[in-house]
């Protein structure tokens, strides 16, 4: 941004139509520098997924102000005058990237021209990305929904925070260890349950494309009634082919989101009870936002131990009501 | 609620809000100069034609360039908007329907266009329907260029560079533009080409819409055309004052629009609104505040007197029937 040498507005008689000029620049310089001056430093994130592990990482050295709150949906999130605010106060900031956030992608790549800016997703190796085929040469966003793949997440915070605090590399490091333990450790306890499923009915429809990571982490078929993004309608003939799979493969269970509109599901359920297949809705699933905050759900592991526990018990699996750490609200 | 207030505005930040406020004056101040002259002309919907019909301008500029940048933008929106004054003029003459239904005809039509090209190349196009139709004003301080060593907002720099040229237009051709708006007869015969001036006139409407479609988007830029030189009408006859009072009364909504779009839903309770809305939202209690001022100066309910012997008010049936009374 503008510089103001004040070393040489000092050394001359003061000017009272320079200083004048001089404060009004300095009105418009940013208040934020590229190394942290005091601590708690302020980072801004997108979605919850991602402020959620970095207030893991960053633990109490950081102010962490996570801009989309519970129930917003990222593919369509336009920043208000206020979120800008939010954004020119920040010294660093993560958001997801692969696109997750469509129309703000464009505000953040403006951003880092001025601080840090850093996608999450930037660590983990393209090739274990999903390609989606309806649009090649991009990837599916959803890669919390494999809490593997998060951790790798998780190391991408702790390798950002790191450079840019390096008096507190150490502790970030070792707060993402033991973070990226605990979604290694969900993983394994989301296989268990799925396999208690049985294997014919190990089908998750949902109102869109967001859990392609989900099924290949725990070994379900996916299919979602919108795409990738919500931005795009569901077509008709779309719409009629899931219904047809659910009546042909006696689906027990479909399942609504958090953060879209519940009509394209209430579609599907009435186009299978039309055809004589009560398929019953099986929960809200939290796909692109978390819970509220301050509950469980409204944590990364939360948000993950709900869909894996709510999915393997409407399915027909076992698993336990309270979820992994028994720590789900309400009975699944 | 008058601590909500104080709190909001205490949020207040130069880099942000400075910024805000100084492209919607100077996207309001430029719309307003131009504006006066379509207000004048008493085709003040040709501002709303002319900012749906350069999308097929927009499309055809990227699909050859391949590029956003904002020259070949800018010709292929003065070439449409060209073409639609053109095209009004040769549908209304043939067809012979008014001019209202053959500008309806000419901007649906090639606003469709637009839309074919523009999906035609959908995955390659850039162009944020959102964006085009309601701007995003609030975001145009995080885009910045380096102008002499300092940052300076793209936006900012491309709409004070399109008022300069307004501002240009109007200072060196205001003698023809006033005659010929006042009586284009009288102007062809004193050697005014009273078409090429309507030709620019519409070249400038349409440079002025795409540069306001990142601040206050197509449909906003209507309302910053047409309503900040309709309320000075109402205060003024002389064309001098009313492009004063024009540009006046748009960067003072552009200001007031974006204070209260902080203070009035923080009033309520509320975060900011969209800046773009409260601007032209301003604008228009603005004209309604002019009116009342007006009404009461006359102290004639609804009826405004002519000057005598001016050519403007001989009313045609026009839209708004400003004049008409007391002669």
């Amino acid at each position: 941004m503008f510089k103001v040498e004040n070393a040489e507005y000092q050394s001359e008689p003061a000017l009272p139509g320079r200083w004048l000029l001089a404060l009004f620049l300095a009105c418009f310089l940013p208040s934020a520098t590229a190394q942290p001056k005091a601590y708690p430093y302020t980072v801004v994130t997108t979605v919850g997924m991602v402020t959620d592990i970095v207030r893991q990482v960053a633990a109490d050295k950081a102010t962490i102000v996570g801009l989309l709150g519970a129930g917003v949906d990222p593919h369509l999130y336009k920043p208000s005058r206020d979120d800008v605010a939010t954004l020119m106060r920040a010294q660093i900031v993560f958001y997801s990237g692969l696109m997750l956030e469509g129309k703000m992608a464009d505000t953040l790549v403006k951003l880092a021209r001025t601080r840090p800016v850093h996608a999450v997703t930037e660590l983990i190796p393209p090739e274990t990305l999903l390609e989606p085929e309806e649009m090649p040469g991009h990837h599916d966003p959803h890669v919390w929904m494999d809490p593997a793949a998060w951790a790798q997440a998780v190391e991408a915070v702790a390798q950002a925070l790191a450079a840019f605090d390096p008096p507190n590399a150490a502790l970030y490091r070792q707060n993402a260890t033991r973070y990226a333990e605990q979604c290694h450790r969900l993983r394994v306890y989301g296989q268990k349950v799925m396999a208690t499923v049985p294997e014919a009915r190990r089908v998750l429809v949902s109102s869109h494309d967001a859990f392609n990571y989900f099924g290949r982490a725990f070994g379900l078929r996916v299919m979602g009634v919108q795409g990738l993004s919500t931005e795009s309608e569901a077509g008709l003939q779309h719409i009629n082919e899931l219904v047809d799979f659910l009546v042909r493969h006696e689906v027990p269970a479909v399942f609504v989101e958090s953060s879209v509109p519940r009509k394209s599901i209430e579609a599907l359920v009435q186009g299978a009870q039309a055809r004589g297949w009560r398929v019953r809705i099986g929960g809200e699933l939290f796909s692109d936002a978390m819970g509220p905050a301050g509950t469980y759900e409204g944590t990364y592991l939360g948000m993950v131990d709900h869909n894996l526990t709510t999915v393997a018990r409407a399915l027909g699996g076992e698993a336990p009501a309270r979820g992994w750490q028994g720590k789900l609200s309400a009975a699944h | 609620m008058l601590a909500r207030v104080l709190e909001s505005l205490r949020s207040w930040e130069w880099a942000l809000d400075g910024w805000i406020i100084v492209a919607g004056a100077l996207c309001a101040a430029a719309s307003a100069l131009v504006g006066t002259f379509l207000v004048l002309r008493r085709m003040s919907m040709m501002g709303d034609a002319i900012s749906h019909a350069v999308l097929p301008g927009l499309a055809v500029a990227f699909l050859v360039t391949g590029s956003r940048a904002s020259v070949p933008m800018f010709l292929g929106a003065a070439v449409v908007g060209v073409l639609t004054a053109l095209f009004t003029e040769w549908v209304r003459g043939v067809g012979k329907v008014d001019e209202g239904a053959s500008m309806g005809v000419v901007f649906t039509s090639l606003f469709a266009l637009g839309l074919l090209l523009v999906v035609q190349a959908a995955d390659h196009v850039d162009l944020d329907p959102g964006c085009v139709l309601y701007g995003a004003i609030e975001l145009t301080p995080l885009d910045t260029v380096t102008v002499v060593g300092r940052e300076v907002p793209r936006v900012v720099v491309m709409l004070g560079a399109v008022f300069l040229l307004n501002l240009t237009c109007v200072l060196v051709l205001y003698k023809e533009l006033q005659i010929s708006s006042f009586d284009p007869a009288l102007a062809t015969t004193l050697g005014i080409n009273a078409r090429g001036l309507h030709f620019l006139l519409m070249t400038l409407v349409a440079v002025t819409a795409v540069a306001s479609f990142e601040t206050v988007g197509n449909i906003l830029v209507v309302a910053m055309l047409v309503v900040p030189a309709a309320t000075a009408f109402l205060l003024t006859r002389r064309l001098s004052v009313l492009l004063v009072l024009a540009v006046g009364f748009g960067v003072g909504s552009a200001v007031v629009g974006h204070v209260a779009a902080l203070a009035v839903p923080a009033a309520f309770g509320y975060a900011s609104t969209n800046t773009a809305g409260m601007m032209a939202l301003t604008s228009g209690v603005g004209l309604l505040a002019a009116i009342v001022v007006t009404l009461l100066r006359r102290g004639q309910p609804l009826r405004i007197k002519n000057p005598p012997g001016s050519p403007l008010f001989v009313d045609g049936g026009g839209t708004v029937r400003v004049s008409g009374g007391g002669r």
